[in-house]
């Protein structure tokens, strides 16, 4: 702006900036509106004024933005005296610290006590029944429909054990005896929580196990026992006999189990402590 | 209507009734009730009574028609065309009954410190700081669980990352009776 070649007026537009600032952070953050002295900002705007008379478009288009900034703020403290004088107002402080105390069993009872739930049912009727049909006839086959449901580019998928012996990064026999290494580990830990098994004295050997770890469990060599209440997931060898079995007839599923730096740190600091 | 007996006065309002009784029970879309304007449009100018005669009916079956006012609009905005704007849908009078839901205790203990938490904020409050709040009790992991899914049941709406009162929350929960409820608790 080619005000600020003046000092003096770059000490006013600073001045003002600021306030313009904390304006915005009122709005954005939902902060008490009264920590802006409305007094003082108009003082300060009619000083500069009076001293430095505004003349450019620059300037008169910060005084309109001040001027807004400054509406709205008045408009917040409208807002914010309607609200705490209405019978809703209860100090957020003292109510985040009774919820805090509170059992979830408590905090249940008082939403059931206060709920009021809608009543609504859903029908199909014959006229409806019509529609769908007069849908599905007008459908196209699926096979027609390709662009519809776009398969995933193969760029796009994550790289199998396959690949990466094909690129020559792994090679089937390090790879068969890294899977048997970790097998052993686990037959001689027995069952035990699985990150407790996974995470070691490094991050990257961590993940490496991690990753070894699910070809145990897709191939039914470890059971993952999950209980989801607790967030808690053990890790098992499975009984040798029945390996091929489940191997054969498991039905496949995904289960996730994250890991990250933070956890790893995490559970550093709790081996240090015990 | 000129020259209508008392008799078909009678069946007429009836009738109306009946009509506004299927429009507020069945759904006819994604969120559950009637707008103001597909009421009148469905029974007519005097959509507004017939509303009143309907209230006075589920009353007796401890439910009633609750009137939810949508955003927007002029401050000179009239009565009636805000009451065509506004949403109506049939609820519980009276929370008398043991269990409505089949949602696990620690869920509803979510949604109960959740709502209540953002109505302490003056009825918005960032997502991050309602995360930071719940962790005190439960796991991450759930909590975002939880909060798509208070979302997408239309309990707490979302827009910039700043959660607030949805609109299911604000035809079925009484918020003051909340609040007094986890006060003196």
């Amino acid at each position: 702006m080619e005000n600020y070649k003046n000092p003096g007026k770059q000490m006013k537009f600073g001045e003002l900036f600021r306030l313009l600032n904390f304006c915005r952070t009122i709005q954005t953050e939902g902060t008490d509106p009264f920590d802006l002295d409305v007094k003082k900002f108009l003082e300060t705007l009619k000083q500069y004024h009076k001293t430095k008379k505004w003349k450019s478009l620059d300037d008169l288009l910060l005084d309109a933005e001040a001027i807004a900034e400054l509406a709205k703020i008045i408009e917040l403290q409208g807002k914010w005296i309607k609200d705490r004088s209405s019978s809703f107002y209860i100090d957020p402080v003292l109510l985040e610290l009774k919820l805090k105390m509170l059992e979830p069993q408590q905090l249940a009872t008082a939403f059931f006590n206060s709920w009021h739930p809608i009543i609504a049912m859903d029908r199909i009727t014959p006229q409806r029944l019509q529609e769908g049909l007069a849908y599905w006839n007008a459908l196209l086959p699926f096979d027609e429909r390709n662009d519809e449901f776009p398969f995933p580019s193969a760029i796009e998928s994550a790289f199998g054990i396959e690949d990466l012996i094909e690129l020559n990064i792994l090679s089937k026999t390090e790879f068969d005896d890294s899977i048997k290494a970790v097998l052993n580990d686990l037959e001689a830990r027995g069952r035990i929580e699985y990150h407790d098994f996974i995470y070691g004295d490094a991050f990257e050997t961590s993940v490496k196990k991690a990753y070894l770890t699910s070809y145990l469990v897709n191939e039914g060599k470890a059971e993952l026992d999950i209980n989801p209440l607790e967030e808690e997931v053990f890790i098992s060898p499975s009984n040798n006999a029945n390996v091929n079995a489940k191997a054969d007839h498991a039905q496949g599923r995904s289960i996730p189990v994250s890991l990250s730096y933070e956890d790893w740190l995490r559970w550093k600091e709790k081996q240090k402590r015990n | 209507m000129e020259g209508e007996t008392e008799e078909e006065l009678r069946t007429r309002t009836e009738r109306k009734v009946k009509k506004a009784a299927q429009l507020l029970f069945f759904r006819q879309h994604r969120i559950p009730g009637v707008k103001g304007w597909e009421l009148k449009k469905a029974l007519g100018d005097d959509y507004v009574e017939v509303i009143g005669v309907l209230n006075s009916a589920l009353d007796k079956l401890g439910m009633e028609v609750k009137r939810i006012s949508e955003e927007g609009g002029g401050e000179g905005e009239g009565k009636e065309k805000r009451a065509e704007r506004d949403r109506f849908m049939i609820v519980l009078k009276s929370p008398v009954i043991e269990k409505a839901s089949g949602e696990r205790i620690d869920n509803v203990a979510m949604l109960s410190a959740t709502l209540a938490y953002i109505i302490s904020k003056q009825g918005k409050a960032s997502r991050k700081a309602v995360e930071d709040f719940l962790s005190a009790k439960f796991p991450k992991q759930r909590i975002y669980f939880a909060l798509d899914r208070y979302i997408k049941q239309g309990y707490v709406g979302e827009a910039d990352k700043v959660l607030y009162i949805g609109w299911r929350a604000r035809a079925e929960v009484d918020r003051k009776a909340l609040l007094d409820l986890i006060l003196g608790a």
